[in-house]
């Protein structure tokens, strides 16, 4: 099935369309959520929340790009949601703690491998990893689809919809900051 | 910077060239059709998040002293002593001017 006969697939509605379109593009769409979310579950869940966010709004896909951009575009928006709803139940956990209401614990991730590192890399990816957690969120969706989904900085600029030269700038200052965050971390 | 930590460094900004992709777990397309069939919950809408109720909140308590504020300020007239005695008059039906008489 190619690109054309899948959207019209998907526009009518139609199962093995959808099967084909999870079949084919899950792994990416998990990949690249699991290298923003840096959790398993929650990269899942994100991954459900996409397809099915394409499946019902298909009809507004104008096919001006590749589908796979799009769904890289959605991937992303979705997993920066995920960060922003942990930051902020961390904020009002703080706060129930300052006026002493008994909440759940705070949640802070343990580190993070990614399982498709190779074993003599797992330890400096996981210290990477947790640098790239500090980033800010651009940096953060720039740096994790160039390296971790081997986009190059033409792809990255059309699923952020900026300029090729922004998104270099932006891989510039993710590398600068994150060579301060490991300098104060490595000994 | 020391040359080795440098080196250390680059080696760890290198540590994802080549990664593999993740997978999706098995059965995943399994869990995603069993989840739209069972009716995926809407997202609220923004208007009734927290924040936004709290903000409106604050925005109708701030109108509200406002408009209690420039209503206490327009008004001219002082209320004098005199004047509640004779509310309070008229509203039991005393005669103050005796009051007033025998109070001198």
């Amino acid at each position: 099935m190619n690109e054309t006969e899948l959207i019209q697939g998907l526009r009518k509605g139609e199962e093995p369309a959808f099967r084909f379109l999870v079949d084919t593009y899950q792994d990416l769409v998990f990949n690249t959520a699991l290298g923003i979310v840096q959790n398993a579950e929650d990269a899942e869940d994100v991954a459900q929340e996409v397809f099915i966010q394409v499946f019902r709004s298909i009809d507004r896909f104008k096919g001006e790009s590749k589908l796979s951009t799009w769904l890289y575009r959605i991937t992303t928006t979705r997993s920066l949601d995920v960060l922003r709803s942990r930051k902020s139940k961390k904020r009002s956990g703080l706060l129930q703690r300052l006026f002493g209401e008994e909440g759940e614990p705070l949640v802070e991730l343990p580190d993070f491998q990614h399982p498709g590192v190779a074993l003599e890399k797992k330890e400096n990816a996981a210290l990477l990893l947790q640098a790239i957690r500090k980033l800010p969120e651009n940096q953060k969706v720039a740096f994790t689809l160039h390296k971790l989904e081997n986009l190059s900085y033409e792809e990255v600029s059309q699923v952020m919809q900026t300029s090729v030269s922004a998104v270099e700038s932006l891989m510039h200052r993710a590398k600068q900051n994150l060579r301060k965050i490991l300098e104060k971390g490595v000994g | 910077m020391n040359p080795e930590k440098n080196k250390r460094i680059e080696e760890i900004l290198s540590s994802l060239d080549g990664a593999e992709r993740a997978q999706a777990p098995s059965f995943f397309y399994t869990r995603l059709k069993a989840r739209m069939e069972a009716g995926v919950p809407q997202p609220r809408p923004f208007i009734l998040r927290p924040v936004y109720i709290i903000a409106s909140l604050l925005v109708i308590l701030m109108l509200n002293m406002l408009v209690l504020l420039g209503s206490s300020g327009s008004a001219d007239e002082t209320i004098t002593e005199q004047e509640v005695e004779q509310s309070i008059a008229a509203e039991y039906s005393i005669n103050t001017n005796l009051t007033y008489e025998m109070n001198q």
